[in-house]
């Protein structure tokens, strides 16, 4: 890539990124510019992912090797299109039949598998230990401890059941068992988010070097310039229409 | 004195012989021997989708440190070595299969060989030749090749128990079902879905839309099933109050089944001269772009109330907070336990995991709906059940040294 593509490109991102900052601020025409430019970079990228990714591998080459069986999961696909068409829209809900049938039977074996097995016998594990002595007191309690969390985490989520006496004092429990989780989750997420921000920041600064004409600084002057400007002309605008 | 010398040879030859016959029996016990292979078979590895075969062969004495195993395949021209491996490794006792499925033999060698990974050309079916060597130094043996073609398997009988715990539930919702219609189901107060009505007639008194947002799962997720439920309740209320109801999508299938949806709940309450086909529409099939457009439309039309309904990621925040900006009363629900802190911190109601699934059910209080709740219940009761009582005979076989009741344990509770 050429030195000027280069700096075009630096130009751009640092551009959009402090376009779709500035909705920080308020609602502008930059940010609105970059929503719509971004909403439709991302939809031209979904397509040609379908296109290259799905159609042409699934679809066009099996077709052109005569693998014509294919051609049933695709009519299923299509008749999802005959939406857009009233008279014949009815021809939707077979693909959409199908879309659910598999869908549930994909879902029901997993969520016993994960839900019911997966989850007990993580519970149980930690009491698998080779005897039981003071080498593995500890383990043994840690793995008490998350067995008894996770049966009043369960009984907080009883619905059948009314929430009094025991069992209320268990879902109690069993909620502050899930804070401490959502509270440990938080945290890392927040870290996680941080991360991808210091990533912005760091190609900010990097946009903002002689060798890129200061790309950062001319658009963010530029952008609080605009403030500046549309701040006075909607108090002008304003005191005009109350005058009025 | 001749006695005394005849007396001498005598045991010095015993001695020497003694000796010699306890040496020869150590000189043979290092000279490796070679093993058994009459016994390799090969055939199509049970409970797989028909790629693996299996070659077997009994363990022997020749299972010495030092040997090895080389396991070769053949479509028909040349040998490929597909495993090698030291020959005090690979029994069938190391298969994590469980005993109702699989035969622990520690007395026979055994190994899954995935075809694809030899063969470019590999289909389901066709036959192919197999064959063991035995190499410990200069010693070395090799079976007769034998022959086994891969098929697919209709049944995994590894996951039997599955198969038991899905009949028993069918079997207990059946009950529950004809319990519900019968006598009725208490459910419990759940206040997100209570707080629905409270921002419906919000929104309707201050004349402003209600954002429904199904979040990013396709149509077979399970959240988004739930929350399409939960779209038909509000847009019944929505109908009823004559109320704006905007539902942006990320997934075109889950836009259509919900288009219908709505339809339905507008006809319902007989209010189909107010349904509008752009009640929902299409965004994009990119999150963040899916995120930054509904932020966008969040902010300018400022509506009184926002629903967060399905499954969410990343966008769950930029999404609930944006909506807390423009002072909307939002309710969020999500089966994502990494998202809900977001929603518990940006929305005023936030409906956790498993209080998601019962909302259909809460709302529309139909017998078959809340017969399914407490299906989930006896569900939960199950896997508590399983845990406490699971848990205390690990620790009890474990201290009495039982190891047969900790495998029956562990293999029952494990997903295979």
């Amino acid at each position: 890539m050429s030195e000027t593509w280069m700096i075009f490109g630096g130009w751009v991102a640092a551009g959009l990124t402090l376009f779709l900052f500035s909705f920080l601020y308020k609602d502008n025409p930059f940010f609105k510019a970059t929503e719509h430019l971004y909403l439709g970079a991302g939809m031209g990228w979904v397509f040609q992912t379908v296109l290259y990714q799905t159609w042409i591998p699934k679809v066009w080459e099996p077709l052109r090797a005569g693998d014509f069986y294919v051609l049933i999961p695709t009519v299923l696909g299509l008749s999802l299109v005959t939406q857009f068409f009233p008279r014949i829209s009815w021809v939707s809900r077979y693909g959409f039949t199908f879309i659910m049938g598999y869908g549930s039977g994909l879902v029901i074996p997993l969520t016993l598998s994960t839900d019911f097995l997966k989850q007990i016998g993580g519970t149980i594990s930690p009491f698998l230990v080779s005897e039981v002595s003071r080498a593995t007191f500890w383990p043994l309690l840690n793995g008490a401890i998350v067995a008894a969390g996770f049966v009043c985490v369960l009984v907080y989520f009883f619905f059948s059941v009314e929430h009094k006496g025991a069992i209320k004092k268990a879902s109690t429990v069993g909620i502050y068992f899930l804070m401490l989780y959502f509270g440990a989750a938080f945290g890392n997420t927040v870290m996680g988010r941080f991360s991808l921000l210091y990533g912005r920041f760091d190609d900010l600064y990097k946009y903002s070097g002689a060798k890129y004409f200061y790309a950062t600084h001319v658009i963010l002057a530029a952008l609080v310039l605009y403030f500046v400007i549309s701040h006075f002309t909607s108090r002008k605008k304003e005191a005009e229409e109350e005058a009025a | 004195m001749l006695k005394t010398r005849l007396n001498l040879s005598f045991f010095t030859v015993l001695f020497a012989a003694s000796a010699v016959s306890a040496a020869v029996p150590a000189s043979t016990k290092n000279i490796p021997t070679a093993p058994d292979l009459s016994g390799f078979a090969a055939a199509d590895m049970p409970y797989d989708k028909g790629e693996a075969v299996l070659v077997s062969w009994p363990a022997g004495p020749a299972d010495v440190p030092g040997a090895v195993y080389q396991v070769y395949a053949s479509s028909g021209a040349a040998w490929l070595k597909a495993e090698e491996f030291p020959a005090e490794k690979k029994f069938a006792a190391d298969f994590e299969l469980p005993f109702w499925a699989w035969s622990h033999d520690k007395a026979k060698h055994a190994v899954q060989l995935e075809l694809p990974q030899l063969f470019s050309d590999f289909k389901t079916g066709m036959e192919y030749s197999f064959k063991v060597k035995y190499v410990n130094g200069k010693v070395t043996a090799e079976s007769a090749p034998v022959k086994a073609a891969p098929k697919a398997d209709l049944f995994n009988l590894a996951r039997l128990n599955n198969l038991v715990l899905l009949l028993v539930i069918i079997v207990v919702f059946f009950w529950t079902v004809s319990h519900a219609k019968r006598k009725g189901l208490f459910i419990r107060r759940i206040a997100g879905l209570d707080a629905i009505d409270e921002a419906i007639g919000r929104a309707t008194e201050m004349g402003r839309p209600i954002f429904y947002s199904t979040g990013i799962g396709a149509m077979s997720s399970v959240p988004t099933i739930a929350s399409t439920s939960i779209l038909a309740e509000v847009a019944k209320k929505v109908a009823q109050y004559d109320t704006q109801l905007k539902v942006p999508h990320f997934d075109p299938i889950v836009m259509t089944v919900c288009k219908e949806v709505v339809k339905q709940a507008y006809m319902e309450m007989e209010r189909l001269d107010s349904y509008r086909d752009d009640i929902n529409f299409f965004v994009s099939q990119d999150q963040f772009s899916y995120a930054a457009s509904v932020d966008g439309m969040i902010h300018r039309e400022k509506p009184a109330a926002c629903f967060f309904i399905g499954h969410f990621m990343a966008e769950s925040l930029l999404l609930a907070e944006v909506g807390a900006t423009t002072g909307a009363i939002q309710i969020a629900g999500t089966e994502q336990e990494s998202q809900l802190p977001f929603f518990f911190t940006s929305c005023d109601y936030t409906l956790i995991g498993e209080e998601l699934y019962a909302a259909g059910a809460y709302l529309s209080k139909e017998p078959m709906l809340q017969s399914t709740l407490k299906v989930q219940d006896f569900g939960k009761a199950f896997v508590m059940v399983s845990v406490i009582t699971g848990s205390a005979l690990v620790m009890l076989a474990t201290w009495l040294k039982w190891p047969l009741v900790l495998k029956v344990i562990s293999h029952i509770f494990k997903a295979y």
